[in-house]
């Protein structure tokens, strides 16, 4: 489902967003902070920071549905992963520093299009929540008219 | 809501993308970019629609979405509870969301690629802030994400010293490269570009340039092209803050796009413009309801202009235009008449060529292109439209009689130069004339004489040609 190389742009530290939806069909969403795909490429990992987590958890267990919407700032390269949720906990000391490196790269990227490093320093990193996901589909999302095709 | 969404202004400037976030009816969520939210008003905002993707096949299924935007100010992040309400594919709202999009598109020479389909009208049901996002604290005087030495740079202050400047110039020569230089020490804009109406409806030409690698005065640009295009024909300010978001944006698409490729529009002089600018501001000068010039400026800096300073932006613009109409009418009303006893020269600062030395320099050839009213030096071109028209009157003129005296007067009552009779903007073309001269035949030069009068002064003899 996810290739090596797909794997390498997932986690070069991107901007993330991760959504669900409520009982209602209400969707809801939030910054995710890292992504660790797993080496069955099936599975993957997103993180999201607590503050944030707490919005999704009830739409989560309720709808068992996430998407993840990951773009490259630089040059508006976008995927979305969609899948099915395994579980939801909380994230492990040993997996921060994956979360910070891929953090740090996202602050790159943004400082390169304007947006000053000053802007993003109180952006809420950690403690975290681990969102377990097993892949249903990838789509482009690099905006245009293919946007919303499955990945080649 | 206790957020008012006027106050998220900043968030829809398009820095960085919006995130949209919808459902489709059987229950699957979908994340998706989105290149541009606009405010419509205390209620409501509207999503650009330009293909149909997922998101706008959950919507006609589900009216539901939350969109999230950041202030590129604070960096605070925002979510919008939005509910669809419609879609309007023409009037005000389209057409304004339509003008950035082309701009930006006209920037990446796409324009006519990425159409808006419509603007997609959301009524805010709730803002509330992000707390993953939380915007920075401002230190005293600077916005926070500002840093080094990018400070608010449209001050009250800042826009009195160019109005000031503009206003003490003495002539409109002056008055164009005064109010450059002014908004270079003033508001530190080091890049910027003075433009007025020509003669040809829909057209504007480049009359003044600061700070660009190339000089471009002469340059035409027609209304909806590029930054000053835009800013012509909608007659209000534009501001591009995300330029190269836009760009990249714009640019993704297009790799995305099936479209043929687009032929790059030659033109004869290129408009200057840096190219690596990262934000544009537009100003149209307007008199009343009458476009009198567009003042470009460049930044390579991301986010120059704020929402803040829209309003101090249009009173520049309003200033700049009377100072600009005032001297026109000025300079017009110094037209002295060609046979008046008075006429003698004020003090010229006269540096006639040596006849001799001219004669014995190689001749220049210049030609004239009658069905485009163009002159080419050699095979190189000058400049088109009324101004060569004029200069070929001129160089008529000397060959025939050998007159190098010539009074504005008298052009204003040649009926061969078909010049309007109110608001012909003689001297900007004479300005712009001799500005393109001195660039590219320095050999050539039109030299004031004082009121109303210039000479034709000829470093080296000239063989003129007309062509069909």
């Amino acid at each position: 489902m996810i290739d090596a190389t797909l794997t390498a742009f997932l986690e070069q530290g991107l901007s993330l967003h991760i959504a669900t939806r409520d009982r209602d069909m209400r969707p809801v969403g939030a910054r995710a902070l890292a992504l660790r795909v797993h080496g069955d490429g099936v599975h993957l990992t997103a993180y999201v920071a607590q503050v944030a987590a707490e919005r999704l958890l009830g739409p989560l267990d309720a709808s068992r549905q996430a998407a993840v919407d990951v773009g490259r700032p630089e040059d508006d390269r976008a995927c979305q992963v969609k899948g099915i949720v395994e579980a939801v906990r909380p994230a492990r000391d040993d997996e921060q520093a994956l979360v910070a490196r891929q953090w740090e790269g996202l602050r790159d990227q943004l400082s390169g299009i304007g947006i000053a490093r000053a802007s993003t320093a109180r952006w809420a990193t950690w403690p975290a929540m681990a969102v377990e996901m097993r892949v249903t589909a990838v789509f482009e999302q690099t905006p245009g008219p293919l946007a919303g095709n499955p990945f080649p | 809501m206790t957020t008012p969404l006027a106050s998220l202004a900043s968030c829809f400037q398009g820095l960085l993308p919006a995130q949209l976030f919808t459902c489709s009816s059987d229950g699957v969520p979908n994340a998706a970019y989105l290149s541009h939210v606009e405010y419509v008003d205390a209620e409501h905002v509207a999503l650009s629609f330009q293909f149909f993707n997922k998101s706008r096949r959950n919507i006609a299924e589900n009216p539901h979405a939350v969109v999230m935007v950041i202030d590129p100010d604070t960096g605070q992040g925002w979510n919008l509870t939005l509910r669809y309400v419609r879609s309007e594919t023409e009037g005000p709202l389209f057409e304004r969301m339509a003008l950035r999009i082309e701009a930006i598109a006209s920037f990446t020479n796409l324009k006519g690629v990425f159409k808006l389909r419509a603007a997609d009208v959301y009524r805010v049901d709730a803002i509330e802030p992000a707390p993953e996002e939380l915007g920075a604290v401002a230190e005293p005087g600077r916005r926070p994400g500002e840093c080094g030495d990018v400070r608010v740079v449209f001050s009250a202050r800042a826009v009195r010293d160019v109005v000031e400047r503009a206003s003490r110039a003495e002539s409109l020569d002056a008055f164009m490269d005064d109010v450059l230089a002014a908004i270079d020490a003033s508001l530190g804009f080091r890049h910027a570009l003075l433009l007025m109406p020509t003669e040809q409806d829909g057209v504007l030409v480049t009359v003044a340039t600061r700070g660009y690698p190339q000089n471009g005065v002469g340059a035409e640009v027609r209304y909806g092209e590029g930054i000053g295009g835009f800013v012509a024909e909608a007659r209000q300010p534009i501001r591009l803050s995300g330029l190269v978001r836009g760009m990249l944006y714009a640019l993704a698409m297009h790799r995305r796009a099936s479209e043929p490729e687009l032929v790059r529009r030659t033109r004869q002089i290129p408009v200057p413009g840096l190219d690596n600018a990262d934000s544009q501001l537009g100003v149209p000068l307007m008199v009343r309801d009458e476009l009198v010039g567009v003042l470009c400026l460049d930044s390579e800096r991301p986010y120059r202009f704020h929402e803040d300073d829209k309003a101090l932006v249009q009173v520049l613009g309003v200033c700049l235009g009377l100072a600009l109409q005032r001297l026109q009418w000025h300079e017009r009303a110094a037209d002295v008449p060609a046979e008046s006893p008075s006429a003698a020269p004020e003090a010229p600062p006269h540096t006639e060529r040596p006849a001799e030395t001219a004669s014995r320099r190689p001749a220049l050839h210049l030609t004239y292109h009658v069905e485009d009213a163009c002159v080419l030096v050699g095979s190189d071109y000058l400049i088109r439209g009324l101004p060569a028209t004029i200069l070929w009157r001129l160089l008529r003129a000397h060959e025939a009689t050998g007159r190098t005296e010539f009074t504005n007067r008298e052009l204003r009552l040649d009926k061969s130069l078909n010049l309007p009779a109110w608001k012909d903007n003689l001297e900007s073309r004479l300005i712009l004339l001799r500005r393109r001269l001195q660039q590219k035949c320095p050999d050539i030069a039109l030299v004031p004489r004082g009121r109303g009068r210039f000479g034709l002064e000829l470093a080296c003899p000239v063989v003129l040609a007309e062509r069909p």
